[in-house]
């Protein structure tokens, strides 16, 4: 018998009990299409974070305080007050490094006319441009005069622009941060990114005038230094460390009061974790593919009992075991790779509106097409072949007589 | 006289129930020549079912020599024994068989698909035999839209359409009414007339005088 043949016969025996198929086939749909969408869903997010990386520069180190020991706020990361401004200056003599932005941070209620949203407000240098990464969309970017004046003027991330009803157009205009007046001279272009870590909102302003007018003293929140080269970051990291514990006068054996981060570290292990995730999600899904073979299973070897004098008449009409044991075979691989099908257009229908939403856009991978589609061939096999032979091996005087 | 067809020797078929062995047929001889019409006669339980399934190659004697067609039967494996079916016997049966859900032209044509044929082949050939039966304006009924006498008709059909090298027909009559029966039986004989080698299985010794001959079963053996 051939190929054709066979698929025919599967087909339009399908077609003539179709509430069954459907339902026979929606275990494999449901685990197929959690599959496709569910290894869409950690592919999207590792592509954001993997966005976000790039954006964020590479060869970013940021220096963060140790934790404080005693203060309110002792035992909390980055806690302590032992950065200092004087510190970036010495860190930017480093050999390898290109440049160096301090980072003071508050919390402050920003208005526009009308309009006022609360976002923080770095206090930084012209440096920060470069260290972080930022381009600029309309105006310019705080400079060296700025900075050594201190002049109330105000940069805008994309998201406080738009929260503020601030556009193109913008530049020039007058806000008040913390009641107090500012000059925007700036928008930033938008880097996008997940909303777990949305960098778009925020009002980047001279270091000098947040701490004149916001916060006083010398320390910081933040170091960020670019290196020249992403070779260089380990020993960049290593004369970092030299420089600030000679600086702050730490004994040989005592800890270090700072911490040096690797940007691109920390997100690459958060890209794995997040592909760990989608590999997990991947492999609960492919549970419900398991439980729609064995569906598969079942109706199968209800359809050889209903069907036992049919598979009689055609052992007694000149069929082979081996016929029989194909048409069962062909059948269930029909079925799974039917709901295999339908499955995967619904999978990725669902990807695509997940993505929408999300904001990563359609992510498509052909592997996991083929993936999904050779699973749904699997699952007919495996849950096929065992009904099949019950079939095959039925004794044709016994079938015939089956009532 | 023309030569053997089906010839039997010595045959015996033992089932194995538990310990006891019951033998269904003991030493059977039986020769069947070409164009023959042989009614093979006996009350129920007398092995008459059993010889039919020897003879029609779905199961295989216990002891003995069968030779159909020129082919031993005896020591064929289940493949080969499909392929004797495909090709030499055409089955008939009491309660038709037909497969449920498929037209008529489609029952007619299974057969054929076994042998490889083509679609195209196929259908045509289906239909011819059907038109044969008079049955030409009933190609696309499905068996439950046809009367016992049609269906046993397709069933005939169906029987032919490989042009076997025997016909057997096991109780072609029990499920139909006289009318219909006596139409099954003067097609049997018609079937006869044209050279078809037929051989009739019943308990009703009035069905079995339509054949040339009778050989009758009994407790397994042929009486004489």
């Amino acid at each position: 018998m051939s190929a054709f043949e066979l698929v025919r016969l599967a087909l339009s025996r399908l077609r003539s009990s179709r509430l069954r198929a459907a339902l026979t086939m929606l275990g494999v749909i449901i685990g197929v299409a959690s599959v496709v969408a569910l290894v869409s869903v950690g592919e999207g997010t590792t592509r954001g974070i993997t966005t976000q990386l790039r954006s964020l520069g590479t060869n970013l180190l940021v220096v963060n305080p140790g934790t404080a020991v005693s203060g309110p706020n002792a035992g909390e990361p980055g806690s302590a007050t032992t950065l200092t401004l004087d510190d970036a200056v010495a860190l930017a003599k480093i050999a390898g490094v290109a440049a160096v932005a301090p980072e003071l941070a508050t919390q402050q209620p920003v208005i526009a006319g009308a309009k006022h949203t609360t976002t923080i407000i770095i206090g930084t240098t012209a440096a920060h441009a470069q260290v972080r990464n930022e381009t600029i969309w309309q105006g310019s970017f705080l400079t060296p005069v700025t900075d050594a004046l201190g002049l109330r003027v105000a940069v805008l991330g994309a998201t406080t622009a738009t929260n503020l009803g601030l556009g193109a157009n913008a530049v020039g205009t007058d806000i008040r941060i913390g009641g107090i007046p500012f000059r925007v001279i700036g928008i930033l272009q938008a880097k996008g990114g997940s909303s777990l870590l949305n960098q778009d909102d925020q009002v980047i302003v001279p270091v000098a005038a947040v701490r004149s007018q916001f916060v006083g003293g010398t320390s910081v929140r933040t170091i960020g230094v670019s290196v020249a080269s992403v070779n260089q970051m380990g020993v960049v990291a290593a004369a970092i460390t030299t420089t600030l514990r000679s600086r702050h006068g730490i004994l040989a054996g005592r800890p270090d009061d700072f911490v040096i981060s690797n940007q691109a570290q920390l997100l690459g292990a958060v890209s794995s974790v997040s592909t760990l995730l989608a590999v997990l999600l991947a492999g609960i899904a492919s549970i419900s593919l398991v439980v729609g073979g064995i569906g598969i299973m079942n109706i199968m070897l209800v359809s050889v009992r209903e069907r036992t004098r049919e598979i009689g008449i055609r052992k007694a009409i000149g069929a082979r075991s081996r016929d029989i044991l194909l048409q069962f075979l062909v059948e269930a691989l029909t079925l799974s790779l039917l709901g295999g099908a339908i499955g995967i257009g619904i999978g990725l229908l669902l990807s695509a509106g997940i993505g929408q939403i999300a904001g990563w856009g359609f992510v498509f991978d052909p592997l996991t097409l083929l993936v999904a589609a050779g699973f749904s061939v699997a699952v007919g096999v495996l849950f096929g072949v065992w009904p099949a032979r019950q079939a095959a091996l039925l004794d044709p005087i016994a079938a015939l007589r089956y009532e | 006289m023309s030569a053997p067809l089906i010839s039997v020797q010595g045959l015996s078929r033992i089932y194995r129930t538990g310990r006891i062995d019951v033998a269904a047929l003991r030493q059977i001889d039986l020769v069947i020549r070409e164009g023959e019409f042989v009614a093979i006669v006996g009350p129920s339980g007398s092995g008459k079912t059993t010889l039919m399934n020897i003879l029609g190659c779905l199961d295989r004697p216990t002891n003995g020599h069968y030779v159909l067609a020129g082919t031993a039967v005896a020591d064929l494996d289940d493949n080969e024994l499909a392929r004797l079916r495909s090709r030499e016997i055409g089955f008939i049966f009491q309660s038709y068989n037909l497969l449920p859900r498929m037209s008529a032209l489609e029952n007619v044509a299974a057969p054929l698909i076994y042998q490889g044929m083509g679609r195209r082949d196929r259908e045509a050939r289906a239909r011819a035999a059907l038109e044969r039966l008079g049955l030409g304006d009933r190609l696309a009924h499905e068996p439950t839209e046809l009367s016992g006498g049609e269906q046993q008709r397709v069933a005939i059909a169906r029987a032919l359409v490989t042009e076997p090298a025997i016909l057997l027909a096991d109780e072609p009559t029990g499920n139909l009414d006289s009318a219909s029966g006596a139409e099954v039986i003067e097609l049997l004989h018609e079937l006869h007339r044209s050279g078809r080698t037929i051989v009739l299985i019943t308990h009703d010794g009035d069905v079995a005088q339509a054949a040339e001959r009778q050989v009758h079963v009994r407790d397994g053996r042929v009486a004489a």
